[in-house]
């Protein structure tokens, strides 16, 4: 018998490398806004719970609402809560283009491209003119 | 020592899904209205004080609004999160990351709607 | 930069890879390490440096990114050419596929500059600089850049690709009204390179149970098949947590079809199929 190991079993033996996946491929404007969709979907969920404080706080009575009002005015607070209105347009904006797909239109590269940057565009857009017109009533 | 074909296969399909993918577009759907109505009225009542918020919430409108606004967000925010543990979890944490999920979505709609409740029938 | 067809080349893009560490969710087998640099031919004036990914399963190591100089006055002007050259003249060892060098045959599928593309179709002169050949992204590599596409073609083999149908066969053939032809156009073009599948993230995390945009498109080739009787059995089969609603509408895989087809709307087709299938 022929005891020399066949190419086949020295190539089973062996466990094979995996060819790279995400240290490699080149983030496009597909797999960077489906990402950025996820990652502002998560932070949302975060955003949700500070709804449900906000709602409980003012629920307790003006104590403790004047408490979590206070914290979302402070300067860290405001700058958590513009994050969190950017996040919120983005995932708004880009769920509004995936509802548009789930219709079976858009789907053209070119129109991938163009609601993708209008995505983007759009919801810085609509961050700054929240919080200009929220600037402006507050006085 | 499986064929490349039962490996595909695994268990076969759940022959489902559908309700989960429709859930989260209807969830989605109505969340488009809610949230912007929301962010409008916070921005309306930017100056935040108390009293304005409670008249606010006070109103049979705002109330409704609130209490369908909570429900369909933490529903979408189970189903979007269910869908990211799937995807990236796959040790043995992923069945109780999902419980959690669920359960914590439960909780906190239940306590933002039992918050709204309070405020409307507070004297 | 608006791209209109899949075989726009990036030539400016913000981030050439994720920032994710070098061996984020790699294996220590799957680790890339340094590798050897084979110099141009003495007297090559126009030399074009190709970064190469290169395993040798008969030798110990893991693989390693091999350069080679590339005498392009010697060389025909595709990425296939360049591989052919270095394969006769520098490296007889390197191994990879190809059959047609036309785009038809879809062997030579491989990760060029960091997308998924035909070596056969891609200009040497629209690579960047050094120009770099992975094999295709996320398969188990048998050597230098041919992949094990073994799972890819059980989960093709999986969807029965092939029309199904229990009416007796008619004297000729199954007859199709033009615009019922017309359904598969975009459909029955591929060429099963699985450019697509590679390049998805979803299939990344989940290949496992995820069909993939290629077996997807394929699905629903047959789905969109107006002599096909199989339409409740097909989608029994897709409708699934992981098979078919891992696909998050990505759309990696469009992007980087090389026949310019497009799984992200084949599989929109059939979730909206499912549904309508429902009520
Ligand atoms: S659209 Fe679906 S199949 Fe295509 S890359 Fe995205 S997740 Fe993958
Ligand atoms: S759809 Fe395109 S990329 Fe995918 S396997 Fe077919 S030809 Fe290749
Ligand atoms: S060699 Fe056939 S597709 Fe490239």
């Amino acid at each position: 018998m022929n005891s020399k190991p066949s190419i086949s079993d020295v190539t089973v033996a062996r466990r094979r490398p995996l060819s790279p996946n995400i240290q490699i491929y080149r983030p496009q404007l597909t797999s960077v806004l489906s990402i950025a969709n996820r990652i502002t979907g998560v932070v949302l969920s975060l955003g949700a719970v500070g709804l449900v404080i906000w709602l409980t706080a003012a629920a307790m009575g003006p104590r403790a609402y004047g408490a979590v009002h206070g914290v979302g005015s402070s300067w860290g607070g405001r700058i958590v809560l513009f994050g969190f209105t950017f996040a919120f347009f983005l995932h708004l904006c880009g769920g509004i283009r995936h509802l548009v797909w789930d219709t079976v239109h858009g789907f053209e590269l070119r129109s991938i491209y163009i609601s993708g940057w209008a995505v983007v565009g759009g919801s810085v857009a609509l961050t700054v003119a929240a919080w200009t017109v929220s600037l402006l009533l507050a006085g | 020592m499986r064929s490349p074909l039962a490996r595909a296969e695994g268990l076969g399909s759940a022959k489902g899904g559908v309700k989960h993918w429709w859930a989260e577009r209807v969830s989605a759907v109505a969340l488009v209205p809610l949230t912007v109505w929301f962010l409008g009225s916070v921005i309306a009542h930017a100056g935040g004080d108390y009293d304005a918020v409670i008249t606010w919430l006070k109103t049979p409108l705002a109330s409704l609004a609130m209490i369908v606004l909570l429900l369909a967000l933490f529903h979408h925010t189970a189903l979007g999160l269910q869908v990211v543990i799937e995807d990236y979890v796959h040790s043995d944490a992923r069945f109780a990351a999902l419980i959690a999920v669920r359960l914590g979505c439960l909780a906190l709609a239940s306590a933002g709607i039992v918050a709204t409740l309070r405020i409307v029938f507070s004297p | 930069m608006i791209v209109e067809s899949s075989d726009q080349v990036a030539r400016f893009t913000l981030l050439k890879r994720f920032p994710v560490p070098r061996n984020f969710k790699v294996t220590p087998e799957s680790r890339i390490e340094k590798g050897r640099t084979w110099p141009a031919p003495p007297g090559a004036s126009r030399i074009k440096t190709f970064e190469v990914y290169r395993y040798d399963p008969e030798r110990d190591g893991n693989p390693r990114i091999d350069t080679f100089e590339v005498d392009l006055d010697d060389c025909g002007p595709m990425v296939l050419d360049a591989l052919i050259w270095i394969k006769n003249k520098v490296d007889s060892t390197l191994a990879f596929r190809r059959s047609c060098r036309e785009g038809v045959c879809g062997s030579c599928a491989m990760t060029l500059d960091g997308t998924n593309w035909l070596a056969c179709t891609r200009f040497i002169s629209d690579m960047s600089k050094p120009a770099t050949i992975y094999p295709l992204a996320n398969l188990p590599v048998i050597k230098d850049l041919v992949p094990d596409t073994t799972h890819l073609f059980a989960q093709y083999e999986m969807i029965e690709p092939w029309l199904h149908a229990t009416t007796p066969t008619p004297e000729k053939e199954r007859l199709q009204s033009p615009q019922e032809r017309s359904q598969v156009d975009g459909y029955y073009e591929c060429i099963l390179c699985f450019c697509c599948t590679s390049g998805c993230p979803s299939h990344w995390w989940n290949g496992d149970r995820f069909l993939g945009p290629a077996v997807l498109l394929q699905s629903w080739r047959w789905l969109a098949d107006s002599r096909d009787e199989a339409k409740e059995k097909r989608l029994d089969t897709l409708e699934d947590p992981f098979r078919l609603y891992r696909c998050h509408t990505i759309l990696n895989c469009t992007r980087t079809c090389p026949k310019g087809l497009n799984p992200g709307k084949a599989i929109a087709e059939i979730k909206k199929m499912v549904v309508e299938r429902e009520g």
